[in-house]
């Protein structure tokens, strides 16, 4: 059997307990027709990036999925049919993720991306262009600090 | 820095290689936007790999998830 991981976006005015059940019901499908879910996230109440049928919101459900492909087609007509299902995307895949998605790990770990970035060193593409104008004395400067470090 | 003879160059420009590529590199989901925004320039576009530095063979497979990315509204199309 094929694997699959499934996106359906809900209308924003359905309630949530409204798309856990309308979730169980599709899954209900796809054991119905010999496949099986294997893992279902709930994204909750998400603003989406464009307005898709006066829209601005929606609910966002991810269903991994490990079914024959007439299972999922029965699926998608069936969530084509209703209403409130505003998007749906399902997308073939050679392994299914295990645990939380990039989607749900990246709230988490937000925070220590952050500090990341303030532990890189310093760039050296960006300084700009030496300074060819006057004379280069700095090597005898070095080595005076250096003689002077030395003596403190 | 260290080293002299890097130093002497006026514009040296460091060759900045593939994002994707190498150990612990990310792994390329369109359901990551996090990852997937730092690819896409202010007015929602495909940003070209000699600016990114992605390969060929990832930016194709980078231009496919953000492609899937617009179609259930994770990214925009357009920003106005």
């Amino acid at each position: 059997m094929a694997l699959y991981e499934h996106i359906f976006i809900v209308r924003q005015d359905v309630p949530a307990t409204a798309v856990e059940t309308l979730t169980e019901e599709l899954s209900a499908i796809i054991t119905e027709n010999g496949g099986s879910v294997e893992k279902v996230e709930q994204w909750g109440l998400r603003s989406l990036a464009y307005r898709i049928k006066k829209n601005r919101k929606g609910h966002y459900v991810l269903m991994n999925i490990d079914a024959p492909s007439a299972a999922v087609v029965e699926m998608e007509r069936i969530q084509r049919i209703n209403e409130d299902i505003i998007r749906i995307l399902t997308v073939r895949v050679e392994e299914l993720e295990e645990g939380p998605s990039a989607m749900l790990r990246t709230r988490e770990d937000r925070d220590d991306r952050r500090g990341r970035r303030d532990d890189r060193g310093p760039r050296r593409d960006d300084r700009g262009p030496r300074r060819d104008d006057r004379p280069r004395n700095d090597k005898p400067q070095a080595a005076e600090a250096e003689s002077k470090g030395d003596a403190a | 820095m260290s080293n002299p003879q890097f130093a002497r160059r006026p514009f040296f420009r460091r060759r900045k290689t593939c994002p994707f590529t190498g150990p612990n590199a990310p792994k390329i989901d369109f359901k990551d936007t996090r990852l997937m925004q730092r690819y896409v320039s202010e007015r929602g576009k495909i940003v070209p790999s000699r600016i990114t530095a992605v390969s060929a063979k990832k930016q194709r497979e980078l231009a496919k998830a953000i492609k899937r990315a617009r179609n259930v509204a994770l990214l925009p199309f357009i920003v106005q």
